[in-house]
């Protein structure tokens, strides 16, 4: 089986998706940054499979992804922050509890 | 100086309408502190004014051509309202008896409201009819005489409600405008509709048009079955005559107008109207048949009636109806004959019964009796008004009556049978009223029943003798047939239904052995005639009955289907603004969950093409 460009973007596409259905299904506020972590991981993937079947001479995609997970790392951290400061007042991290600002 | 008199005869309904308004000054609420007299005396001196101008004036024009004067109204694109005024021999002579009958009513009134304090408003609304009628008389147009006819119907509500304060007056008066506007209003229709066809308003043109009109006989007839419902309503013919009935509240000198001359403005018009009408041979079946119906129903209804007012105001109903046969004949010569006739008569009546009225409190026949003795004056006008009426040689209606039969003698020979049966019902019921009020013993509403002062008693006196001058005056005009030349048959039968309607009234209301109050052998009959055949029933079940049931459902129809579809469209924003926020969860992840299915949705819709292009393939591929 030669390796292409389309099973990298179908990899991708499939992480995306269990990423958004973990973000949407997930009760501890930790699993949904986690599902996050693999959205942006899934990109990441798209951004570095891009960038070997079609730029491989600049490598602009595999800049980008190095970008991505820097920022990733900073918005995990703001994250679990946010996470800690919310458990801290309310003592939980079930994100079923946070539905204070509805209609 | 004559011809100054004949060029401003159309001061004449002037007069009076600046007597009414000048009057109106003394109202209660104007001038506070000296009482409402001037008001009558300054109608009372119009009126005179009026009187003596057209009287002049009559005798100026007597032998004349009659001439025209035409105000232009308004003139629009195509449309040239003028306001003509003819003013012959019969229109003076009507404005005469107008004012002459205004003037003689309006003394009565002097004596007769007495105790009132209304006599602005009174005196300027008798004011507004004098002008009205006298207008009427003038005007040779049916538009103006449509317009005269819809003012005169306000009067009439203004009037009949004088005494507004009174709930069987503020009913009368509702039933007398509405019954009248009624007619008026369908009446209005044909008005509007013979202008295509006749170019004019103007009655000598209407004339000549209907002697060539080619009309469709169905055209012909709807036309004057709509023009005769206005008359029909004015002269309170079947089935519109509940509200002269129930306009005997209104005050009594009102009355003495009313009846006499008020209720022939529709007869007026009608008589006018007469060539049109002539047109097609279901009208004047029509006439005829109202005419009759009403003629025979009323006089029947009179005899019933223990009310003074209201025994008389069925015979004027029955007296219209002769005119409505009258005019449904083709004889107009004999209608207004018989106007002039049954107007002088009526009032007279009127009069002579508004003095026991006046002084007896009660109108109940069952309560009154035995005034002859006492009562010279009225008793005498009564009788000469009772003579006067009914055909009687050689006192007015005899004439009248003798030269419709001669007429309907020619055509229709049966309704002379109708005529002669009337004629002897009507002379029954005014004997029978005579009776009762001035035969008998004295009951105790009449025990101390003094004679009317002055103001009631000269106009009385006066109008009698009228009455008794008329056929000199007519004879002497040479608007009467000799008595050579008169049709013996015919005069013999009037006369004998006249005396076998008197003596039978007398045999049974003079006589003390008759028991009264008399019983019919058939109760339901005797409470029929008595409930005018429970008319108001009729009106209160049909017509009534169907237009409150009508408005109620198109009210109920606009509060709850178009009110309600408005605010329908209101609440459901409300209830979608209501129950939609609910999707405003406050859960994020469903916030997201929305996001992603957006953009599923979207991208379907986007790429709809494509899966629809493939679907073979899933096709394919599901087997």
């Amino acid at each position: 089986m030669h390796l292409e460009l389309q099973y990298f973007l179908l990899l991708a596409a499939a992480l995306f998706c269990i990423g958004i259905y973990g973000l949407i299904t997930s009760r501890n506020a930790v699993r949904v940054l986690m599902s996050i972590e693999l959205l942006l991981n899934s990109v990441n993937l798209n951004l570095m499979a891009f960038s070997n079947f079609l730029d491989p001479q600049e490598i602009k995609g595999q800049v980008f992804s190095v970008f991505v997970i820097t920022v990733a790392a900073a918005e995990a951290a703001v994250g679990l922050a946010i996470v800690l400061s919310i458990y801290r007042n309310r003592e939980t991290v079930d994100m079923e509890q946070f539905n204070l600002l509805k209609w | 100086m004559v011809q100054a008199l004949i060029d401003t005869i159309w001061l004449v309904p002037c007069y009076a309408l600046i007597g009414a308004i000048s009057g109106l000054l003394w109202s209660p609420g104007v001038i506070r502190r000296t009482g409402p007299r001037p008001a009558g005396y300054i109608n009372l001196l119009m009126t005179f004014l009026a009187f003596v101008h057209s009287l002049v004036t009559l005798q100026a024009i007597w032998n004349q051509p009659s001439q025209e004067i035409t105000f232009t109204w308004l003139s629009a694109a195509g449309l040239d309202l003028n306001f003509p005024l003819e003013i012959s021999v019969i229109n003076v002579a009507a404005i005469a008896l107008v004012t002459g009958l205004n003037l003689l009513a309006q003394i009565y009134a002097i004596g007769y409201m007495e105790m009132d304090w209304g006599w602005a408003r009174f005196y300027a609304l008798l004011g507004l009819f004098e002008a009205g009628m006298c207008a009427l008389a003038l005007c040779n147009s049916l538009f103006f005489s449509y317009v005269i006819l819809e003012i005169l119907t306000l009067g009439t509500y203004l009037l009949v409600g004088l005494w507004f304060s009174q709930p069987l007056v503020v009913t009368g008066a509702r039933d007398a405008f509405l019954t009248k506007r009624v007619g008026d209003l369908i009446m209005l229709m044909p008005v509007i509709a013979l202008y295509p066809l006749a170019g004019s308003w103007n009655f000598n043109d209407l004339a000549e048009w209907a002697k060539t009109a080619d009309l469709d006989p169905t055209l012909a007839a709807l036309l004057g079955l709509g023009l005769i419902a206005g008359p029909m309503g004015k002269c309170a013919q079947f089935p519109l005559h509940l509200w002269l009935d129930e306009a005997m509240e209104g005050p009594l000198p009102s009355t003495i107008l009313r009846n006499s001359v008020v209720v022939a403005t529709g007869a007026w018009v009608l008589i006018k109207l007469q060539p049109v009408l002539a047109l097609s041979p279901i009208v004047s079946l029509a006439l005829i048949s109202i005419g009759g119906v009403t003629a025979v129903g009323a006089s029947l209804i009179a005899i019933a009636q223990i009310d003074i007012k209201r025994a008389l105001s069925y015979s004027v109903s029955t007296y219209m109806g002769l005119v409505f046969i009258a005019v449904g004949t083709q004889q107009d010569d004999a209608a207004l004959l018989l106007i002039l006739t049954h107007a002088i008569a009526m009032a007279l009546l009127v009069m002579s019964v508004g003095g026991i009225i006046w002084n007896n409190i009660t109108q109940d026949l069952t309560q009154l009796g035995g005034l002859w003795s006492r009562r010279p004056i009225s008793g005498l006008a009564f009788l000469v008004g009772t003579l006067g009426l009914i055909a009687f040689p050689p006192l007015g209606s005899f004439w009248a009556l003798l030269k419709l039969a001669n007429g309907l003698w020619a055509t229709q020979p049966w309704l002379v049978g109708l005529l002669l049966v009337v004629n002897g019902l009507t002379a029954f019921s005014l004997t029978r009223v005579f009776g009762l009020i001035f035969g008998g013993e004295p009951k105790s509403m009449t025990v101390r029943s003094p004679e009317a002062f002055w103001p009631l008693t000269f106009p009385m006196i006066v109008l009698a003798a009228f009455t008794l001058h008329l056929p000199l005056v007519l004879q002497s005009l040479s608007l009467l047939p000799s008595w050579a030349t008169l049709n013996k048959d015919m005069a013999l039968l009037l006369i004998w239904s006249s005396i076998f309607g008197c003596s039978l009234g007398g045999a049974i209301y003079l006589n003390k052995m008759w028991q009264k109050p008399v019983q019919l052998p058939w109760k339901p009959l005797q409470d029929l005639l008595a409930y005018d055949f429970y008319t108001a029933k009729i009106y209160r079940v049909s017509i009534v009955f169907s237009v409150a049931l009508v408005s109620r459902f198109i009210s109920a129809f606009d509060r709850y289907l178009v009110d309600g579809f408005v605010n329908f469209v209101g609440v459901a924003s409300l209830f979608g603004g209501q129950s939609l926020k609910y999707s405003t969860s406050g859960q994020s992840q469903a916030y997201a969950m929305t996001i992603v299915m957006g953009i599923i949705v979207l991208g379907m819709l986007l790429y709809w093409r494509f899966f629809h292009a493939a679907s073979p393939l899933f096709v394919a591929l599901a087997q």
